[in-house]
This record gives structure tokens, sequence and C-alpha cells, in this order.
């Protein structure tokens, strides 16, 4: 197994150096405290990694068996264009979640943990940059009007709000979202890097064992602190309730569910042999993962409250909680101490069930009101308080009211899909122009 | 049978085989442990699934540098078998894959420590063609 590493050319290293010094201040940081954090780890290296010696024949698709493809000239139209919108996507992702991470990683409470969300900010920064060398290294202009230069100036420039997917343009109210995050949006992110390891596009397969690999680390970094939280909670140790992990796993999973795309589609993708899955299908492996993650949680709350419970006990207690009987020998646990995945239609605002006033427990509702009084005691208080949440609510009051369809509401939703020009008047990082002769654009 | 590398998910699993084999619930200790090994080097881990369900883990990695091993030596550090689904080769299977990627890594060599009193894990490693090799572990007690 072989690996080439590449830069970028000077300009972009240098802008997305520059973008790091603004969202990732703690890089520094990172880097000095590596040896006391990741002993014997190599050092975080800011390049972007092919993996040499993969499958080269297109692996799904109308044209399974076929070279894969090494330009995006060489795609047919439609497919590349597909291939650009998923790169620009991918590569928001990377850049938007650290804008994210940033906003409360000082408030975790154990530094261990939050190093790991360091690290995992200083990877992402890597696998964006990753993204951006694949526009940098092709000619996109048989798809896309934008040069490669306005195309990673745009990403840049994108900001928590304007990024491509809905769950990168919601702020973390605290530390627990930065854990969620991990351990339910970084795992869409494990699909969609696990389905673009087979792309047609021999540049992007190559591109992902190396992100896949650190990925895999991103989700423990969620997981991990987690069972440590929920073990506290059942110890009535630390400050992690379970309606708090409960609140923030109803306020993200319906994200990443909708990072999917509509649960109908992503059949194009599959015949343009750029991933293997439909979105439903994704959809459906991701929830029952997440559904083993939640059930673990319990578990291990479960034994944590009462650890005479065996290993053959805890489970049979954790099905008879979870189904309202009574369960022996189970210290009084209720179901409502335990967590809970909630339905896939709840707090949905893109696919098939947008808009549906449907709880967290699969319950429909007919009136307004009686819904936003079941969120109020399902969602954050702090996220409830912020413009997502009322972008939602007056959308789904509008679509109640007859004003809106759903199909209109969605698009309305801010900025989820919002893959335009750069605009002139952002805020972004711009080129560094310390070398003039090498600066592309203004 | 299906072997495919470590993931976060596998945690649970792998605490419920370790407490079958050893009596013991060790959570903290897992966690820990596949935390690092994720950290370092998701394919330098494996697990074995049956039907949908871990049956088994092997967890190791490539470094170099140590004891005086200047070449990058594989090492199979933690290995666990459901004690349900024992005599399916199952350890052989793992540890083949677990070679293969040592070996695609620069690996040349793959150590590992037993127990002398631990016959069945000797055997076990004899039959994959490990030998005893001289360097010898020395333990102090403070």
């Amino acid at each position: 197994m072989s690996t080439r590493t590449t830069s970028l050319p000077k300009t972009y290293h240098d802008a997305v150096v520059k973008w790091r010094e603004a969202f990732l201040p703690d890089y520094d940081f990172l880097l000095d405290n590596w040896e006391k954090h990741f002993p014997n780890d190599p050092r975080f290296e800011l390049c972007a990694y092919r993996q040499l010696g993969m499958c080269t024949e297109i692996e799904c698709g109308e044209w399974q068996g076929k070279p894969k493809y090494n330009q995006a000239s060489q795609m047919v139209p439609e497919q590349a264009h597909h291939l650009l919108g998923a790169i620009r996507a991918q590569a928001s992702t990377e850049f938007g979640s650290i804008q994210q991470h940033r906003l409360t990683l000082a408030r975790a409470q154990d530094e261990e943990e939050q190093f790991w969300i360091l690290r995992m900010m200083a990877e992402e920064l890597r696998h964006g940059y990753q993204m951006l060398h694949l526009l940098a290294e092709d000619d996109w202009s048989s798809v896309s009007k934008d040069s490669s230069s306005d195309m990673i100036e745009e990403i840049l420039s994108m900001t928590t709000g304007s990024h491509v997917l809905g769950a990168f343009n919601i702020d973390f109210d605290s530390f627990v979202d930065n854990v969620v995050f991990c351990a339910l949006i970084d795992r869409v992110g494990k699909y969609q890097l696990t389905m673009q390891r087979q792309s047609a596009y021999q540049p992007m397969a190559e591109s992902m064992p190396q992100m896949l690999r650190e990925e895999a680390f991103h989700l423990a970094a969620g997981v991990v602190p987690l069972r440590r939280w929920a073990t506290s909670a059942a110890r009535d140790e630390g400050f992690f309730t379970m309606d708090m992990l409960q609140r923030a796993i109803n306020k993200w999973m319906p994200r990443g569910l909708e990072m999917f795309g509509d649960e109908r589609g992503g059949g194009t993708n599959v015949r343009f042999g750029l991933k293997p899955m439909k979105n439903g299908e994704a959809q459906r492996l991701y929830r029952e993962e997440v559904e083993k993650v939640v059930r673990d949680l319990n578990l291990r709350y479960l034994r944590a409250r009462v650890p005479e419970l065996s290993l053959a006990e805890a489970p049979l207690a954790l099905d008879r909680i979870l189904a309202g009987e009574a369960a022996p020998g189970a210290g009084g646990v209720r179901a409502e101490d335990l967590l809970r995945l909630p339905h896939a239609e709840f707090l949905r605002r893109r696919g098939v069930p947008a808009f549906r006033m449907v709880g967290a427990g699969g319950e429909a509702y007919a009136d307004l009101h009686e819904y936003l009084r079941h969120l109020a005691g399902a969602l954050p208080e702090a996220y409830r308080a912020g413009c997502d949440y009322k972008d939602y609510v007056d959308a789904l009051a509008k679509v109640q009211g007859g004003e809106l369809t759903t199909e209109e509401a969605a698009s309305q939703m801010p900025a989820l899909r919002r893959v335009g020009g750069a605009c002139p008047c952002s805020k972004s990082v711009r080129w560094v122009v310390d070398a003039p002769s090498q600066a592309a654009g203004a | 049978m299906r072997i495919r590398p470590l993931e976060d998910i596998d945690i649970s699993p792998i605490v419920d085989i370790d407490e079958k084999i050893g009596g013991r619930y060790r959570p903290e200790v897992w966690e820990r442990q596949i935390g690092y090994y994720l950290r370092r080097d998701p394919e330098g881990s494996v697990v074995a699934e049956l039907g949908g369900r871990v049956v088994g883990f092997m967890l190791g990695e490539v470094r170099s540098g140590e004891f005086g091993l200047e070449e990058p030596t594989g090492w199979i550090e933690v290995l666990g078998v459901d004690p349900a689904h024992r005599g399916k080769a199952i350890g052989r299977i793992m540890a083949e894959a677990l070679l293969a990627h040592f070996r695609e890594l620069g690996a040349h060599r793959v150590r590992t420590l037993v127990d002398e009193g631990a016959s069945e894990l000797s055997a076990f490693f004899v039959s994959l063609g490990f030998e005893p090799a001289s360097l010898r572990p020395f333990v102090k007690t403070l």
C-alpha cells in the first residue's frame, strides 16, 4: 500500500493556512501539545494524500468495468457536474465543521476530550484541503463557469449559515454538541467517504482511504466521551445528564438523515458510477448503525447504574425497560431515563417527511402549537433560542397554514443549498498576497 | 465470515467478548484501548463478524524504533474470540488479514508476547508460523 503526498499550489495552500489562522486558532496549541496527548503518532501535516494501487475499473453503474476517469473532461458533462457538486459539498462540510466546533471547544470539561476534538478539527482541515486539491488539479471548465480559484475562494468564504448542507449551518450550543456531532454527523461522513471510495473518478477514489482512516478516530472522539458521560450520568457524577444527551441527539439526528439527500434520490450517482448506493439505502444503514450506538450507550448506562446486572441479564433488562415492562433487578431504571433514537420523520425539513409534524417517538401531531410544545420538551433550550429553529418553525407554520407547499418551505430553509459563485462582499480570506507574482485573483 | 477494520461501534462487542473470556466487565479499558488503535491505524486492527455479530477481534499496529528494532515491525497486541465461536479458525483468518496489512505497510516481521502459561495461545501463534525469538521481556517490580 503506497500513498502519494502532494501540496496545493502555494497560493491556495497559503489561503488555507490563512483560513486556519482565522478559524482554527488553537492549531499551534495542538502541535505544541501533540506529544503529550498523542505520543509517537506521526505529527499532523497539512497535505493531500492519494492512495495508489486502487481499483482502476468503474465499480458500479452504467459503465461498470470500464476504466475509471482521471480527468473530469473524460466524463459525460452531467456526470462531471454531479461529481463537481459532490466535491464542493464535501469541501464545504469539512471547513464548515471546524467553524462549528471552534465555538464551543473551549468549554470542554476534560482535557483529553478537548484535544481529541482539536485533533479532529485539524484533520477536517486536511480533508477540506484534500477536496480543494481535487478542484485545483483538474480542469472543470467543461461543467462550470467558475474557475478552480473561484470555487476554492467560494468554499473558503463560507461561514456557518452559508454552507452547502444544513447540518453545517447550525451553531453549537455547548461541548455536548461537539461530541454528539462527531458521533452522528461524522458518521454520515463515513458513509459518504466509503461510497466515494468507489467513485468512477479515480482522484476522488484515491482521496478517500486516508480520509476514512482519520474519520474512524473522529467517530471515536464522539462515541467514547458519550459512553463516559452516560456512565457518569448513571452514577450521578459529573454534569452531563441523559436528558442533555437525548436533546442533542434529537437536534442532530434529523440533520444527519437529511445529509444523504432525498430518500427517493441518488439513482443518478449510482448510474454514473459515483456512489454504489442510493440515498435511501445508505440512509437506512446509517440509521441502523446509530441505533446500535444508542443501544450501547443505554447498556453502558444500565450496567453502571446496576453493577449487579450480568452480561446476559443487561440486554434483557434493557429490552423490558424500553418496552415499558417491569424489569426486576434493573434498579428502578425507567424508559425515560434512557436514550431513544428519534423517529426518522421527526423534525425533518428535507426529503419525504419534510414538515410533517411527527414527534420524537413517531407520534403524529395535528395541531401546530401542540407540536411546538412537544419540540420544547425534546430539543435543547439554547437551540430553540437560535435562528435555525425559528426559521424552521416559521416555515412549518406557513406549511400548516397553507401559505407554502412543503417543497417551497424546504427550499426556503436558510441557505441549505447555496452553491452560487463567491459573494463579492464576502469576508473571505482571499488569496494571501505576500508573493504578488503567484497571487491569483484579487 | 467477514473480516473488517476496527470501528467505534465495536467497543461494546469487544467489551462483551473480553467479559466472556475473563469474567470481568472492563468498558473503561476498552474505550481507552480502542480509541488508541483507531487513532493510530484503524486498518491495523480487525474484527470478525458472523451473521452481522462481532465474534472476534485482533488489535495491532506497525511501529518502529522500539527495543532497538529500527525496522517497521508489526505487533499483534490483543486478541479475543467469543468462546461460543471457537474452533472456527476465526483467529487464523483475522491474523492472515492483519499480517497482509502489516506487509503492505512495509513490515517484514511481526511480533507478539505470550505468557508462558498460555499454551493454547502459544500453539495458535506457532500454527501461524511464529517462532520463539531471542528478544526476552524483563520485568522488575516497583
